[in-house]
């Protein structure tokens, strides 16, 4: 069949708008940064603006994007801890906040745990350099990504935070990123590394005050060595009318593991690339649930890349769908020809509520190893209708039983956060929206 | 892997004899020209060859997808000769015309164009080159109503069938190798099933490229009337060179209100030695279009052959309650690539598909299943499963599995799974300790994992398609 489909070229002289400001962005004392960032500028020159003739932007237009230029972000609007407070969550002893990108002394704890440090990259001396010589915009991959490459030409204030060698950490570290101002680009950057035998848990949260246009550019890098275990928990809350492109990169070392939830509720335009680079014996499960409405669009890439063999990955991603919302998942799953015995299972489930909600989903194996044991599946479909009538029959109105089933599909994978007040936020979000989606 | 296993693997083509018929072939190149000399060699008429240059025109601006997980040097289509015919003829009165060199190719391929066939009671078409050399049945199909010849006859004898129906489910413009196709086809069968007329016998096409440095250009139209049935075979075969051949075949499926068009293909097209040279470069465009009320298109393909395949039988489900299907076993060794699949687009209400996909890859071979599954808005409660399986044999090979899945409706039902998997040791030592050798067990084990589509086959191909994946895989596990 064929479709004539006119695509619309993003403008010309975009990217080099968007980068008028960044000569302006202060040289930090290491090289290293320097270098980066300059490295990245003169990538740029070589990339475009992905349009939907790009396989991996079929599905997802951008074009709205391209439309408006985002102006850099103005000096921190002042805010006090009560303005933000109903964001921080009493589990966290550890609160990195940035507003619209820049880093807030006076709203982040530092706490001196042991084990843990963050590195303020402004501040970052000599000491630092090993750290961000050796795993700063080393995992994520340039290549081909117009907004991570744009991201790392703006590093200025990321958040860089290390665990070291066989230390445990227990509270988790809330990196809090609030948006404030309209019409601007932010452009988040975090890194962790987790030195081996260590473990923690990293919630990155993006939240806005709101619910005006803007754009986060997020790039997020996890480093593993060997037998290191990360919890990564990623919440998405943007405005309704802002654009979220997000890409994360994750190395996992040696019988290291790594769990991963990611949730997307907000946003008009969001995407979130993840990359997991699976060495020998890793383990990895990485969840995902997208929930939208109206006209909503949340795409999720992800890519599990078994290098070596014995590794264990399982992925369970879900969309629930409503209104004249857009949800677009590719999954993809890669054994090399040396990942022999790779156990890998992927689940992708979708639930259309209403009538003009559409998906696109693509789950994926690439496989060059044959000792393996790799299976995906994936479904989409409305909510059983035998089951709405077992709730009737138990005595629901029509709409308490199909909100407690869609909040049921939802919370699944809401149940694999560990952080129970973070939980119940999210839990509390889900059955708002489910109550108001149907 | 154990030896007797690689001499399975790496038994040679039986195919692969050149039969000695002196062959009229065109000038090497492709123009306007060409066609035109096409056209006028086959005495066609007028819309027809405007039909053929409007395909050209669209042709020449299009670009040779690159899409596809298949790697080939790029194609010289210039430098191919897109027209080779067995010098004949006067036209045959009946079988014991032809040539007697050509009926034993057949004979030599196990084609039973004879008595053979009389007795497996299989109407066959039989085509050399692009050519139709014989078509058996014909008076006995004729009787009930059935139109079943070549492309060719097709096009003098019942014009108004074929350009009402020519094009109608690919579009000239389709893709690339389609359209190269529309420009330049030389023949194929013609089939057509009037009202309410079951096809009392299976209808069967044999391919087989003879020539050097030809690209075999067919295209099949099958039309089937309300209340219509039939079944149809097909089978390729094609001697081995050591240059590449293209074939590039555009098959058209049409069913109206309550028809049903199942179509079967076991392709073995020479697949290039064990070193990967030489072999049949298959980018094949099949689409069927489900067009009435509870019509069903059904797809069954063993796809054994060419060094690479790159086909993607479809339905297009457009009458309410219509039904697809695609069962598919592709089997690669040494160097081969396959890049198939279906593609099911539902568009009427109460539309049903199901997909199941076995791939088999050995050697170095690369076996892709790309699939798209669309249910447009107005689809309502469409129904999908796809099943895609693949198995590896041998560190070497590869599989890959893009499953593409785009819902716009609500009620849509839509299932998709897949795994991959080896032949364990434990089953092959579970068949050792009951005696069973591991080539009897590993035959046994592929068997059982493609049970589900040879199962639709109809039953002297079903025999040819076990057989053929036997003699495939001969030796590549151990």
């Amino acid at each position: 069949m064929s479709r004539v489909t006119s695509i619309r070229r993003p403008p010309a002289g975009y990217i080099e708008t968007l980068l008028a400001e960044q000569p302006k962005l202060p040289t930090s004392p290491l090289m290293g940064v320097n270098q980066l960032r300059s490295k990245a500028v003169d990538h740029l020159a070589t990339l475009t603006l992905p349009t939907k003739r790009d396989e991996a932007w079929r599905f997802t237009d951008i074009s709205a994007l391209t439309k408006l230029l985002f102006q850099p972000v103005s000096p921190v609007i002042s805010l006090e801890n009560i303005d933000v407070e109903h964001f921080y969550l009493e589990e966290a002893t550890t609160r990195l906040v940035f507003v619209d990108g820049v880093y807030a002394s006076e709203l982040s704890i530092i706490t001196e745990e042991s084990g843990v440090t963050v590195v303020k990259l402004p501040s970052a001396d000599a000491t630092h350099a090993e750290l961000i010589e050796s795993h700063l915009g080393r995992h994520v991959d340039l290549e081909d990504n117009v907004f991570a490459t744009l991201n790392t030409a703006f590093l200025h204030d990321p958040a860089l935070i290390t665990v070291s060698r066989n230390t445990a950490v227990i509270d988790p570290i809330h990196v809090l990123f609030i948006a404030t101002q309209t019409g601007v680009a932010s452009y988040p950057r975090c890194l962790v590394a987790a030195e081996s035998g260590s473990s923690v848990t990293l919630i990155e949260d993006y939240v806005a005050l709101h619910d005006e246009t803007y754009l986060i550019n997020s790039v997020t890098e996890i480093a593993l060595a060997d037998n290191a275990r990360v919890n990564h928990i990623r919440v998405q809350r943007d405005s309704g009318e802002a654009f979220h492109i997000a890409n994360c990169s994750v190395s996992v070392g040696r019988s290291s593991n790594y769990q991963s939830v990611s949730v997307a509720l907000g946003a008009k335009t969001s995407r979130y690339n993840l990359n997991v680079l699976m060495d020998e014996g890793a383990e990895c499960a990485v969840d995902g649930l997208a929930l939208i409405a109206d006209s909503q669009l949340a795409d999720t890439h992800t890519c599990i890349d078994h290098s070596q063999p014995h590794g264990v990955s399982r992925q369970l991603h879900k969309c629930i769908v409503g209104g004249k919302a857009h949800a677009v998942f590719n999954g993809n799953i890669r054994v090399r020809q040396d990942a022999q015995s790779t156990n890998s299972k992927q689940s992708n489930g979708n639930l259309l509520l209403t009538e003009k909600a559409h998906v696109d989903t693509k789950p994926q194996l690439e496989i060059f190893a044959d000792d393996v044991k790799c299976a995906h599946g994936s479904t989409i479909g409305q909510l059983d209708n035998e089951e709405v009538f077992y709730l009737k029959s138990r005595g629901l109105s029509d709409s308490v039983a199909r909100n407690l089933l869609t909040y049921a599909f939802g919370a699944e994978i809401i149940d694999r956060i560990p952080i129970p007040s973070l939980k119940r936020k999210l839990e509390q979000a889900v059955l708002e929206q489910t109550s108001l989606l149907l | 892997m154990s030896e007797v296993l690689q001499d399975l693997v790496n038994r040679p083509y039986k195919h692969g004899f050149v039969t000695d018929i002196e062959s009229d072939v065109a000038e090497k190149g492709l123009s306007e020209d060409t066609i035109r000399m096409i056209s006028a060699k086959k005495d066609e008429p007028e819309w027809l060859l405007e039909f053929r240059l409007t395909s050209y025109r669209a042709w020449i601006k299009m670009e040779e997808p690159t899409w596809a997980n298949v790697h080939y040097p790029k194609i010289d289509l210039q430098a191919i000769s897109y027209y080779a015919a067995p010098k004949q003829k006067p036209k045959l009165e009946s079988m014991d015309e032809v040539d007697p060199e050509l009926l034993r190719t057949f004979e030599k391929l196990g084609v039973p164009l004879h008595e053979r066939m009389a007795l497996a009671g299989v109407a066959v078409d039989v085509i050399f080159d692009s050519v139709s050399v014989a078509t058996t049945y014909k008076d006995k199909l004729a009787a009930v109503g059935i139109i079943f010849c070549s492309m060719s006859e097709a096009v003098k004898e019942h014009p108004e069938l074929v350009q009402k129906y020519l094009g109608t489910v690919i579009p000239t413009n389709d893709n690339f190798f389609a359209a190269l196709n529309s420009a330049v086809f030389t023949d194929g069968s013609f089939c057509f099933i009037p009202k309410g007329v079951k096809c009392p016998m299976e209808l069967s096409t044999y391919f087989r490229i003879n020539t050097e440095e030809t690209g075999q250009f067919e295209r099949t139209l099958i039309i089937a009337e309300d209340e219509a049935t039939v079944s149809y075979l097909e089978g390729c075969t094609a001697p081995a060179f050591s240059s590449n051949q293209l074939h590039a075949a555009v098959v058209e499926l049409v069913a109206l209100d309550n028809a049903d068009i199942k179509y079967s293909t076991v392709q073995n097209w020479y697949a290039g030695d064990k070193n990967g040279v030489g072999g049949v470069y298959n980018f094949v465009t099949k689409r069927g279009l489900a067009k009435g009320v509870n019509s069903r298109v059904s797809w069954t393909q063993v796809e054994t052959g060419s060094a690479i395949t790159w086909k993607y039988p479809s339905v297009v489900l457009l009458g309410d309650n219509s039904v697809g299907e695609f069962y598919s076993v592709a089997v690669t060794n040494h160097h081969q690539q396959a890049d198939t699949g279906t593609k099911m687009i539902h568009l009427g209400k109460n539309t049903r598909s199901t997909i199941v996909s076995k791939g088999i890859s050995a050697g170095r071979s690369s076996n892709s299943y790309r699939g798209l599954v669309r249910v447009g808005p107005k689809a309502d409660n469409a129904r999908n499963f796809s099943q895609c399986d693949s198995m590896l044999i041998g560190d070497k090979s590869g599989a890959n599995t893009f499953p593409y899945i785009n819902v716009r409706n609500n009620s849509a039902q839509v299932e998709h799974e897949a795994s991959t998997s080896k032949i364990g040791e434990d089953q092959l030592f579970y068949f050792a300790q009951r005696g069973i050798d591991a080539e009897a067990a590993v035959s046994m084990i592929i068997n059982g994992f493609c049970k589900e589509v040879f199962q639709q086959l109809p039953m002297e191909f079903a025999a040819e398609a076990t057989q053929l994946l036997g003699l495939k895989l001969e030796g590549s596990v151990g």
